[in-house]
């Protein structure tokens, strides 16, 4: 049978022997900085000379207004070809199905344009999902094919999404009718090979790191998946085990305030730290009114240890 | 009665500020509530959310007025459970509760979250408060629930799902006389593309769930309306200290499009300034610490400020509100929050 997930170009179906790229995925709450760290992940791969793929949660014009690397082209033109940004939409790689299995352009739009097709889309449970894991496994198979990746960086959603599409990606036997039939068995297996690298991100505030306690948790629990590593995003320069100067120390309340919010901060990451086997990679908080492509930057000399770049 | 509405993206603390508008209210008299999203465990705590289903009192100690303060959580499942049971005949909401399609449209159906909340609300102004504060999901996409109401009303409007019933099984073997030629084959290719038993697990669960449906985009429709009222309802945009031009725009964008009325801004966690000289004698520590801090503290009122002033004549009422340097961890810094807000929102 032959493959048809509508994607671009003809396809023969997956190569067992080709060798997928590095999948590294920021996962954990919204707003801890994910969307950020993925693309400053993906400027150190493609400024080690590694062609690079990040796939956003958001669709590309939101994301300009997130964090946009506007000027990269001018500043560095070799990574700037190297590195490739793309949203997958589920309902795009859907149309493309109905597009592959209805030859007649006619009817295949008003299928598309159709009530009961876009309510239904909606409402089929773990269809989004596999469309979009069919997709990321087809951008991520093969290094070697020609407009393949050396390295794909996953912006996911935040975690109770994230979890949905883990568990579509589990259990596949769910999703035997239908347009991913076929593929499956094929995605649970590529995905159980892949070389998956887990990266929760947490900020050292009480939530985030509840959040992502809880998510570790269940990746290990339900998915006997580990994190690669917990990134601690956004931390003070003063984040290590030396002693911080004690509160009455400075005799002066306001710069004492300060302080606080730094022990407060250490108490999170001892707490962090603590509840994780996984190692903890600190990530600090950009000064200064940096522009997004000079905070990118910044960014990505302190992830390159994340994407496997020597120091 | 008044309804505030609070968006906002993700880290914001929008949950904490909702909370503090609906205390605030409480402490000036009036019988508050104030529907929350996802509340961090000691916010949930103070908020006697932890244990509760349903909606809880908040004790309100050194108060003895005649205000009140009421929290709940807007859980999805427990919402729809409600409504059903409330609007469907007894056999049918059995059938609905215990259908594995209802139980996915639970967890998967994206903008459930923000569905339930007009729903939520819905059974929150028939309760007779008189402030009602909602929390809403920290997602940029989170305005995409207020065109979905009618989301309901349209699928089970479509001809097939009306004269299907139950009797579906029956039906697909027998001549289609009622819909015509054009419609069946739409659906016919639908069906091969999406799976049939996915398709008919979909058409089964709604021609039950339609009484459900067809009473939910009623009561969604009017609320909506309400949500529309200038005089009775007001949309707050919650940012932080970054992004925050990015976030405001977004956000005054996505309602003013939508024709919400929108006229009120608070810039949440901002850093206090600290503009006093260390010691001669501290530390280089000490002295890397404050500039560090200064100079992100500096960044964000800077960024702050040019906000307010871009949407000066937008956004009439801009509050900023400084973060705490420990965690929301109950009434006590909620009331420190509650004591900073000034916007006359007419919650008093």
């Amino acid at each position: 049978m032959s493959d048809r997930s509508g994607s671009d170009g003809p396809r023969t179906g997956p190569d067992p022997e080709a060798s997928s790229a590095p999948l590294s995925v920021f996962c954990g709450k919204g707003g801890v900085g994910k969307t950020t760290l993925s693309l400053g992940l993906g400027l150190a791969l493609a400024r080690a000379g590694r062609r690079t793929l990040v796939v956003t949660s958001h669709p590309l014009p939101e994301l300009a207004l997130s964090i946009s690397l506007d000027g990269l082209d001018q500043q560095d033109p070799a990574s700037a070809e190297r590195l490739f940004v793309i949203y997958i939409d589920p309902r795009q790689v859907l149309a493309e199905v109905v597009g592959a299995q209805i030859p007649s352009r006619g009817i295949a739009k008003r299928v598309l344009e159709s009530r009961i097709y876009n309510n239904l889309i909606e409402i089929a449970p773990g269809l989004k999902e596999m469309a979009f894991l069919s997709r990321l496994r087809d951008v991520s198979h093969s290094r070697t094919a020609d407009g393949g990746f050396d390295h794909v960086v996953w912006d996911a959603p935040a975690t109770g999404h994230f979890v949905e599409i883990l568990r579509v990606m589990r259990k596949f036997e769910t999703y035997l009718t239908g347009p991913f039939a076929v593929r499956g068995r094929d995605l649970a297996s590529f995905f159980g090979r892949a070389d998956l690298r887990l990266l929760p991100v947490t900020t050292l505030e009480e939530m985030a790191i509840d959040e992502v306690l809880e998510l570790v948790e269940r990746l290990t629990d339900e998915f006997r998946l580990e994190p690669a590593g917990i990134v601690l995003n956004l931390v003070s320069p003063l984040l290590s085990d030396a002693p911080l100067p004690a509160a009455a120390g400075t005799g002066n309340a306001a710069i004492d305030i300060v302080l606080e919010r730094l022990r407060v901060e250490r108490e999170h990451f001892r707490r962090v730290r603590d509840a994780v086997r996984a190692d903890c990679h600190p990530v600090p908080r950009v000064r200064g009114q940096a522009s997004d492509l000079v905070l990118l930057d910044r960014l990505a000399e302190s992830l390159r240890p994340l994407g496997g770049v020597g120091a | 009665m008044k309804i505030v509405v609070c968006v906002g993206t993700g880290g914001v603390g929008k949950t904490s500020v909702s909370a503090s508008l609906a205390l605030r209210a409480a402490l000036a008299g009036r019988r508050a509530l104030v529907l929350t999203i996802d509340p961090a465990r000691r916010l949930r705590s103070a908020l006697a959310l932890d244990t509760a289903d349903g909606q809880q009192r908040v004790a309100l100690p050194d108060y003895a007025g005649p205000g009140e303060l009421w929290a709940a959580l807007m859980d999805v499942k427990s919402v729809l459970d409600r409504a059903v049971r409330l609007y469907a005949e007894p056999r049918q909401a059995e059938i609905v509760l215990g259908h594995p399609i209802y139980q996915m449209l639970i967890t998967s159906l994206s903008g459930m979250q923000e569905l339930v909340a007009v729903e939520r609300l819905d059974q929150a102004i028939s309760e007779g408060f008189d402030v009602i504060v909602i929390d809403t999901a920290p997602s940029r996409h989170a305005l995409e629930f207020l065109d979905k109401p009618e989301f309901f009303n349209e699928l089970v409007s479509f001809p097939l799902v009306r004269l299907v019933g139950r009797t579906y099984k029956v039906w697909s073997r027998s001549p289609l006389s009622r819909l015509s030629g054009g419609a069946l084959d739409l659906f016919r290719r639908v069906e091969s593309i999406l799976g049939p038993q996915l398709v008919s697990e979909v058409l089964d669960f709604f021609s039950v769930f339609q009484t459900v449906a067809e009473g939910f985009a009623e009561r969604a429709q009017r609320t909506m309306r309400l949500l529309r009222r200038a005089g009775t309802t007001e949309f707050c945009i919650v940012a932080g200290p970054s992004r925050t031009a990015r976030d405001v725009s977004f956000f005054w964008d996505e309602l003013t499009r939508r024709r919400f009325p929108v006229s009120t801004l608070l810039v949440n966690r901002i850093w206090p300034e600290v503009a006093d000289e260390v010691s001669p004698q501290a530390s280089a520590q000490v002295r890397e610490a404050l500039d560090w801090y200064r100079d992100i503290s500096r960044t964000q009122r800077a960024a702050c400020d040019a906000v307010f002033d871009e949407f000066r004549d937008r956004l009439r009422h801009r509050q900023r509100i400084f973060e705490l340097p420990r965690d929301i961890d109950g009434l006590p810094a909620l009331r420190g929050i509650a004591s900073q807000l000034d916007l006359p929102l007419g919650l008093e």
